[in-house]
């Protein structure tokens, strides 16, 4: 039996990648308990809250979505629409190419990373550059983001000085402080060289037809001062019903995310500046993104689609600490990851069925989740679809044997007598491939197998029931 | 083909056919939002300035110790808002004053200070609009900024300044400088904003 991938992976993995990756991911968790502690006591009664503002958002997604292209237009945005991840970066490019713009900066959006936006603007020549710092770096290692709130989790300072003195930022410096102030230096004469700005959202308000951006660093902020042209990639579940729900959400977002109140930049984007203003895009262009999203909401798995990207259930999930981010093989590590990649690959779910299987199911996800996501219902869901699919299922022992003792009571009898040999014998010497591969990661208790038999037996003889 | 818009349109009225019935809106949040401790602040002035410093803001109420401030930084090149009455040229004297961001050469200007529209008291956060702060960037490139709010402009609650949005093309809170923990989790102040946020309510 083969080894599940996420294990595969694991094996490989530097020691040094993982313990930075556990480190920091346990400081998250508890930067957000502390401060969620701190201002709400039990936060469960306002994830609930945010989980029911998300829910009904989506349920009433096509109410919502109209609502919200109407609000735009009203503000002076275009509203584009994209099916595929492909028509996506065709109505990028087509918008680019109509204004001239040959060169672009990018603020962190995770639906351009799932259309793979920045590999298709160059190869129609135009460039495009990522703002956030450590996008940024992702982007000239050639790299994926391993985390959806800090994507270089995995990188080391001694990997970005390399990389800077590669890409000719200076001399090898490897002071965070000293990294920082180059990459500001390098990208504030990209944003003034920059013909337009591609960013996400975090949310789009129905009823006032606002983008909602937040960033700690300001990259957001100065793409949108510096340049012309703005253009919105939107999955089209980030639809709220209105500018009062933001009260929640946001509040829960920034604590989840990082432990702050808020985040440092919330920014809300009704359309194109005024004309007159020495600032400011003049065009504001939104493009609402499907890929797919319109088939998760026609799954039982809909509810992952209140997800606000906070990250919480990566840093605080044991599977995802100790396999860090590039072990899910896709855009959306983690949890999350574990239920939207596979839904997410449409005819290719066989490919990634067996993520729903990287989890104890031990539920912290959902403890942590901003929105209340019931993740380890949907792993189950999902597990179950690679069931009835009949999919291979690597790292599974199989469970026939099993099966056909406990259906056959004199089989079982003799099983719980004959299983007291595993005491004697080094039982992960046993040549069974299956059995090999799950005992070397586990170690088994001593056999109890047969005592409680035993026990009603006694109990009955003895006659203490009257 | 069917257009883009109608085909998602049409996905998702079918998705959402197989539902028993769609879940309602819960409501206003009407103060679930607010943390615990915000009903026994009374004073929105004396909170919003905790909360900014807590943030990484520094608080000054008197113009001249912001000037003084300001001077102890050695800012040779200070950009003063058309828009902002509280500190004049004389208090920066020290400086060459400008009132116009050069987008040629952005980092000439060490300091500017700009007008906010709003505050929040909850999370010592600034607003700034299109209105007060007609060139963004005169907020955003220099090192340092300080943004002047007037005390009767504070919102007690992030729900409260979210029930008054202006309606702006563009809206920005900013609470603190700008920041970044993404090389091994080691915060530093300063990424593409502000390294130093101030604000001088006045």
């Amino acid at each position: 039996m083969a080894e599940q991938q996420i294990d595969q992976f694991t094996r490989r993995l530097d020691g040094k990648v993982r313990r930075a990756v556990r480190e920091n991911s346990a400081a998250g968790t508890a930067k957000r308990a502390e401060i969620l502690a701190a201002d709400y006591g039990d936060p469960t009664p306002l994830r609930r809250l945010a989980g029911e503002i998300r829910q009904h958002a989506i349920e009433n997604l096509d109410v919502h979505l109209a609502k919200a292209e109407d609000s735009l237009k009203r503000n002076g945005a275009e509203v584009h629409y994209a099916v595929t991840a492909g028509d996506a970066c065709r109505v990028v490019s087509d918008i680019l190419s109509r204004a001239g713009a040959r060169k672009v900066v990018k603020s962190k959006s995770m639906v351009t990373e799932e259309i793979e936006l920045n590999g298709h603007l160059e190869a129609e020549g135009i460039e495009s550059v990522e703002t956030d710092l450590g996008e940024y770096i992702v982007q000239i290692d050639g790299d994926h983001p391993s985390h959806i709130v800090k994507p270089i989790i995995h990188k080391s300072r001694e990997d970005i000085a390399r990389s800077f003195e590669r890409e000719g930022l200076g001399d090898y410096d490897d002071d965070p402080e000293t990294i920082t102030r180059r990459a500001r230096a390098w990208l504030r004469r990209k944003y003034f060289e920059a013909d337009a700005a591609i960013t996400g959202a975090n949310f789009v308000t129905a009823d006032s037809g606002r983008l909602v951006l937040v960033t700690n660093e300001g990259n957001s902020r100065f793409c949108l001062a510096a340049t012309r042209l703005h253009i919105a990639l939107v999955g089209i579940e980030k639809v709220v019903s209105g500018d009062a729900d933001l009260a929640v959400l946001l509040n829960l977002l920034a604590r989840s995310a990082t432990g702050q109140q808020l985040t440092v930049y919330t920014e809300f984007i009704q359309g194109p500046a005024g004309s007159g203003r020495p600032s400011g895009p003049r065009e504001t262009h939104v493009v609402f993104v499907d890929n797919r999203r319109t088939e998760v909401l026609a799954s039982d798995c809909r509810e992952i689609l209140r997800c606000i990207r906070c990250g919480a259930c990566l840093n605080v999930c044991p599977v995802y600490r100790q396999a860090t981010g590039h072990a899910y093989r896709g855009v959306y590590p983690g949890p999350v990851g574990a239920v939207l990649t596979p839904l997410l690959a449409g005819k290719d779910f066989p490919a990634f069925a067996d993520l729903p299987k990287a989890s104890s199911l031990c539920g912290a996800c959902n403890e942590v989740c901003p929105v209340d996501i019931p993740i380890p219902d949907l792993l189950l869901r999902l597990r179950n679809r690679a069931h009835a699919e009949r999919l291979p299922s690597p790292g599974s022992p199989p469970m026939g044997p099993f099966a056909a003792m406990a259906s056959r009571p004199w089989l079982w009898r003799m099983a719980l007598r004959s299983g007291r040999v595993m005491d004697v014998g080094p039982v992960q010497k046993i040549p069974v491939p299956w059995m090999r591969a799950w005992l070397n990661t586990r170690t088994l208790p001593e056999w109890r197998g047969g005592k409680f038999r035993a026990w009603m037996r006694d109990r009955r003889k003895g006659g203490d029931e009257t | 083909m069917k257009d883009a818009r109608e085909q998602i349109f049409a996905s998702i009225r079918e998705a959402l056919q197989t539902l028993p019935e769609r879940k309602p809106h819960p409501g206003p949040p009407s103060g679930a939002a607010d943390p615990r401790w915000l009903a026994e602040e009374t004073d929105a002035a004396a909170l919003f300035l905790k909360r900014a410093a807590a943030a990484g803001t520094k608080v000054f109420t008197d113009a001249e110790a912001c000037a003084d401030w300001l001077r102890g930084l050695s800012a040779r090149v200070v950009l003063l808002a058309e828009n902002v009455t509280e500190l004049t040229v004389d208090a920066l004297s020290f400086a060459e004053v400008v009132s116009v961001f050069d987008r040629n050469d952005p980092d000439r200007i060490d300091a500017s200070v700009t007008r906010a529209a709003a505050a929040i008291a909850e999370t010592g956060t600034v607003v700034l609009t299109d209105e007060t702060t007609p060139d963004r960037l005169a907020a955003l490139a220099p090192w340092t900024h300080v943004v002047v709010v007037r005390r009767g402009e504070i919102h007690r609650s992030v729900a409260d300044a979210l029930a008054a949005l202006p309606d702006d093309p563009n809206v920005i809170w900013v609470t603190g400088p700008s920041k970044t923990a993404d090389v091994e989790g080691i915060l530093i102040q300063g990424v593409h904003g502000p390294g130093e946020q101030a604000v001088l309510l006045i």
